[in-house]
């Protein structure tokens, strides 16, 4: 080989070399998908949903029945035989699932998160974390199964009149299924605050206790409500636990009753999947309605990320 | 960098050798005849897939009997999937995509104009009845007899009673307590269909819904004031436990059983529930042979009542929905 | 004075009961979670397997040849050799979870490929490979693109035309052979070369050779014991020969482990005991619904016969789809991402919109399927392809994350290095990044693919069939998955014995295979994290 040979190797620009071309323009293609993932679900769910509606049917080309958007928004009843559909019952179940796995589901959380990032020996950390993820490891059609079979007669010894399917054991399954995603984020955020923080304290002369509640939490806050947000946003799209458990009947119900969760409601992801197996489906305004919910259900979870995100933010840029 | 190139060269041809070399001592070693052994693996060398979709009412009847074929005809790949027989005729049936549609209700005229658009004929069979009994609690003396419009008032959404003796003045100023299953169900479709009319006020929506039949018995059972209804099938296991009523629809009153269901007597809570194969499907042996097979099991107490629920053919029903079937395979055949 | 009484609040009664109250309201709160499943698994794991049903004799006799030699030697090593009990543990671990994939494996080669079939794929990859090689000489002489060309040109031969010579021949040998040469003989060599560490290259190919032999062997020995000769040669190249190469190769590497291995035979070999004893005194195991019948029989009506096979094998082979989609896509974006793409508004807009998608609830993927795939696409529903496609969207963007997370741990003075010796960037990806972040990647892979076969509402939506009865055989073909056995089970037949048996059993063999995909990357993680 001569020296020319070398210098042309040595100084060959390879950027554009066939080869790196190829592979650059490959992994381009694979990170664009996503982009494409997005569009198309977004493309997909607003065309049917579109077909759905009388107010846009007829562009569309649909003939047919249609529903109208305000009924669909305001009514209080989902019967697919009388072609009545109002999303609200489904909306109020759906509510009612999330706010009662909140209140399983974020206390433990935190608190998880807290005698993790504080308290936990790194010997307990590498048992319990791997636990953790385990619970979520689980999947939700399994959840739904424990609901039906082992919780709701466990709770039926407390409450007598408690239904065969309620809310209740739904909520209490789906908050443990989103326990590991609260405790794990916001022991991220927890473990982000600088030492010098606590240092200060305790150099101030507080416990450990008043150094995690009153320094370590209040400067992980944003970390912690993003993690809130997250895992609400995953109950609210969690499907089959619900199907399984809570029941099938679209009744409107107040979330912030008790007493409405002895019974069983049906939620915006269990309507869809009944509306595909069920008996009730009729091919043409009943299938597009799956759309309609599905388009809502996306919209509610995207906005509820894009806010975790924009939270989430805020506390990088903050530590 | 040289070294490891060599290294995994050397690994390679290794790899080569050793794959050659396994190669060349398997086959001076036993052998086995290769060539067309094809895939002739059922036993009377029927083979090929049958797609069922449709009613989740038929599902289990669907799955009885596929069940059985199978292990008959190991060859045959059913797959059954609960669609609602709409949505199987919309997605699945008409579209070409499946080979059986199951149906609680006969096919409607725009659902067989879009089937022939693509070309699909449909079949129609009966392949069961499916039959609804009223029942209320055995200490319920006052009852054993309602009319239709009774049963309308008892359970229309509008203005609905609290009181038996608000729809029979001859009823007892009794509570009360109505059980049903959810409105996901079939059965409460038509129930729906068949007393409180589609158009009808709507069904009441206070009332104890179950998915399962076990509590509607267990519900009526526990109260004297209760009254539910439910499949046939399920009540017939347990006519000592609860009292079904009989029907009054203007021709006098009509107990449930199985023979009343079978000559349609029992009306209007009795329904015929159907599967419409593919015409095109059926000129394929295994679809036309599980297709018979399905025929001749529909009157077998065993397989439709005990096991799946509902009530058998009568055995001029079934040779007539024979009869039907022999000249669609011939068509499609011949 | 401000100061003073402030000082005495702080320092005058600093009591401890709140903090260790607070202390340990915190941990019960860690705890509930886990105790709470922990609970209701135990619930129904006795339900599916009863082990109440078993004769007391049963018990007691494992419980003395198996429970207390354990109990014993574990205890003793636990104390006075940690690693050597880790080691022991891990290799039974392997063998356990290794079995399992074994069980998986043989149900692909007995129903779905056959082995010549396997045998003639392998054989193509293997000339496809040797023409690649040779290609490799000439790698200064030809251009990038012709070399390219034409190994992709050899590749496709290969593939397209060796498969169907080889089954095209009229005498070829028997599967327990073919499977011998084209499954044992690839396993042997990755495991030789562990087994056989720093035995030379005499030492290597004894090793290899030994492996070989072994499972060859094994496909004429299995029949004599009632194992067919497929099975037998797939469970002695998947499990036997990789989990008797871990503990050969770590025992030559750590020689004061050697006691992890008594500790591994005190297991194994009390289980064998026990079973041989409880056989010949004559007790009655449990009466589990989890048994043979219930792992190679597909669906009945009836509860007590009604079996998962079927959902096995879609499971299986949704998993194999979900796989060979996600996993090229899933790291070529994460590269992308993480190696080439410049930091600019386009780049962010990317990795918000992934994170977004992982959060985009599964049922809607499940209509994404629906609508692109069936109804734009017109493809089949329900298919292994279908669902497969719909999965791998579902799952990929946590593969994304996850492998966005292994590569930035890769440091920058590794590809600064590599870019100082003159390496293109491709180059230095695919020697230097990729492998040093492979193992950060593979774990992600696994949970991911973990979630994935999890998934029911998905296949709802794209329409896969609640009841199936032989497996799927190619990618067209229909499938069902284990979730979608327990949901259809727990819904469509929602009776009482369905309840008491079929459901618990499925939920518990869903469960059994998850913990240990899930244990599996804990365990590579946890490995790798130690090696940093």
């Amino acid at each position: 080989m001569s020296t020319d040979d070398l210098t042309e190797d040595l100084t060959r620009r390879t950027e554009n070399a066939p080869q790196e071309l190829l592979t650059r323009s490959f992994f381009f293609l694979c990170a664009v998908l996503s982009i494409v993932t997005t569009i198309s679900i977004i493309v997909l769910l607003t065309t049917e949903a579109a077909k759905f509606f009388s107010a846009t049917a007829p562009l569309m080309g649909v003939e047919g029945p249609t529903a109208s958007a305000v009924d669909f928004f305001t009514g209080t009843e989902w019967i697919i035989n009388n072609e009545q559909f109002g999303v609200l019952p489904l909306v109020s179940a759906t509510l009612a699932i999330t706010v009662g796995s909140a209140v399983v589901a974020l206390p433990l959380g935190v608190a998880t998160a807290i005698y993790l990032s504080e308290y936990a020996s790194p010997r307990a950390q590498s048992v319990l974390k791997p636990a953790l993820e385990v619970l979520a490891g689980v999947p939700t059609v399994v959840y739904g199964f424990f609901a039906v079979v082992y919780i709701t007669p466990a709770l039926r010894t407390l409450i007598p009149g408690l239904g065969t399917f309620n809310m209740l054991s739904a909520s209490i399954v789906v908050g443990i299924m989103i326990i590991p995603m609260v405790a794990s984020i916001s022991e991220d955020a927890m473990s982000a605050v600088p030492d010098s923080l606590r240092q200060a304290g305790y150099g101030m002369g507080a416990t450990k206790f008043d150094v995690s509640v009153g320094i370590v939490v209040p400067a992980a806050l944003s970390g912690i409500f993003s993690s809130f947000i997250l895992a609400l946003s995953r109950a609210i799209g969690e499907t089959m636990a619900v199907t399984v458990a809570a029941g099938s009947q679209a009744n409107l119900i107040n979330p912030l009753n008790p007493v409405d969760y002895l019974e069983g409601a049906l939620p915006m992801t269990a309507a869809m999947v009944n509306l595909l197996t069920g008996d009730v489906t009729g091919g043409g305004v009943a299938y597009r309605s799956l759309f309609a919910i599905g388009l809502t259900l996306f919209f509610i979870t995207l906005v509820m990320n894009i806010i975790s995100d924009l939270v989430a933010q805020r506390y990088r840029e903050e530590s | 960098m040289t070294e490891t190139s060599a290294n995994g060269s050397t690994t390679r041809r290794r790899l080569l050798a050793a794959v050659g070399s396994a190669g060349v001592i398997g086959m001076a070693g036993c052998t086995q005849s290769g060539g067309g052994d094809g895939d002739g693996d059922g036993g009377d060398g029927l083979s090929g897939t049958i797609d069922i979709a449709g009613s989740s009412t038929v599902f289990p009847v669907a799955t009885a009997m596929a069940e059985r074929f199978e292990s008959e005809h190991s060859g045959v790949d059913i797959n059954i999937q609960s669609t609602g027989s709409g949505g199987g005729f919309a997605n699945h049936f008409c579209p070409g995509r499946t080979d059986f549609n199951n149906a609680s209700r006969p096919i409607q005229s725009e659902e067989e104009e879009t089937c022939s658009g693509n070309g699909v004929t449909p079949v129609e069979l009966t392949v069961a009845t499916d039959a609804l009994t009223v029942v209320v609690n055995n200490e319920a003396d006052w009852v054993d007899c309602m009319t239709t419009d009774e049963l309308a008032r008892l359970w229309s959404a509008e203005d609905p009673p609290t009181m038996w003796s608000e729809v029979n003045a001859d009823w007892p100023d009794q509570e009360l307590e109505l059980y049903g299953p959810t409105d996901a169900s079939g059965t409460y479709d038509y129930f729906i269909e068949s007393i409180l009319g589609e158009e009808g006020p709507g069904h009441r929506q206070d009332y104890s819904a179950t998915e399962q039949d076990r509590t509607i018995i267990q519900g009526v059972e526990g109260s004297e004031g209760a009254i539910g209804y439910l499949g046939f099938a399920y009540y017939s296991q347990n006519t000592d436990r609860v009292k079904a009523v009989g029907i009054d629809d203007g021709d006098g009153c009509v107990e449930p059983s199985l023979g009343t269901a079978r000559t349609g007597e029992y009306t209007p809570l009795s329904r015929p529930l159907f599967t419409y194969p593919k015409q095109g499907s059926l000129s394929e042996d295994h679809v036309a042979e599980f297709a018979r097979f399905w025929l001749e099991n529909s009157t077998s107490e065993e397989i439709i009542a005990d096991e799946v629920g509902y009530v058998p053919l009568s055995d001029d029903a079934q040779s007539e929905a024979m009869e039907r079937l022999e000249t669609a395979i011939e068509n499609a055949q011949g | 004075m401000a100061t003073e009484s402030r000082e005495r609040e702080g320092f005058g009664h600093v009591s401890r009961t709140v903090g260790v109250v607070f202390r340990y309201l915190l941990l019960a709160a860690t705890l509930f979670g886990i105790v709470a499943l922990t609970v209701l698994l135990i619930y129904v794991a006795n339900d599916a397997i009863q082990p109440l049903t078993a004769d007391p004799g049963w018990h007691l006799t494992f419980f003395v040849t198996l429970v207390v030699p354990t109990v014993a030697v574990g205890g003793y090593l636990l104390r006075t050799d940690p690693a050597s009990f880790k080691f022991g543990g891990g290799v039974v671990g392997a063998l356990a979870v290794s079995t399992m994939f074994a069980g998986g494996a043989a149900m692909i080669f007995v129903d779905i490929v056959q082995p010549v079939t396997w045998f003639g794929y392998v054989l193509a990859l293997a000339v496809a490979l040797a023409g690649v090689v040779a290609m490799e000489r000439f790698d200064r002489q030809l251009p990038f693109l012709v070399r390219s060309v034409v190994a992709g040109a050899v590749a496709v031969l290969s593939l397209w035309l060796v498969p169907g010579l080889v089954r095209s021949l009229p005498v070829y040998p028997t599967d327990g052979l073919l499977l011998t040469a084209s499954l044992g003989t690839p396993v042997a060599l990755l495991v030789g070369r562990y087994a056989a560490a720093a035995a030379g290259k005499r030492g290597t190919a004894l090793a290899v050779l030994g492996g070989v032999a072994l499972v060859g062997v094994g496909s004429y020995a299995g029949p004599l014991i009632g194992v067919d000769p497929v099975p037998a040669t797939v469970l002695l190249s998947v499990a036997v020969l990789p989990t008797g190469g871990y503990a050969v190769g770590t025992v030559r590497r750590h020689t004061e482990r050697r006691p992890g291995l008594a500790f591994a035979g005190v297991i194994l070999g009390g289980a064998v005991v026990g079973a041989v004893a409880v056989d010949a005194l004559g007790f009655t195991g449990p009466q589990s619904w989890v048994d043979w019948g219930f792992l190679t029989s597909a669906h009945s009506g009836t509860a007590a016969d009604a079996g998962l096979y079927p959902a096995i094998g879609g499971s299986i082979l949704l998993m194999v789809t979900v796989a060979a989609l996600s996993f090229p896509l899933g790291v070529g974006a994460a590269v992308y991402l993480e190696e080439y793409a410049p930091d600019n508004r386009f780049t962010r807009f990317i990795g918000i919109n992934i994170s977004n998608l992982a959060g985009v609830p599964s049922v809607v993927y499940g209509l994404l399927g629906l609508g692109v795939f069936v109804t734009y696409l017109g493809q089949p529903t329900g298919t292994v392809l279908i669902g497969g496609a719909t999965l791998a969207l579902l799952i990929l963007p946590i593969v994304i994350i996850s492998a966005r997370e292994a590569l930035r741990s890769v440091p920058d003075e590794m590809r600064q290095a590599s870019y100082g010796i003159g390496a293109t960037r491709w180059q230095t990806i695919k020697n230097v990044v990729l492998p040093r972040a492979f193992p950060g990647i593979l774990t992600g892979t696994i949970l991911a693919l973990g979630r994935a076969i999890g998934e029911t509402a998905p296949l709802i939506m794209i329409g896969a069939p609640n009841v199936l009865f032989s497996l799927p055989t190619e990618f067209s073909s229909k499938v069902s998955a284990m979730p979608l056995q327990v949901y259809a089970w727990a819904s469509l037949f929602a009776s009482d014995p369905f309840y008491r048996a079929a459901v618990p059993a499925g939920v518990v063999v869903l469960l059994v295979v998850l913990l240990s995909m899930n244990s599996i990357a804990i365990v590579l993680r946890n490995k790798y994290q130690n090696d940093q």
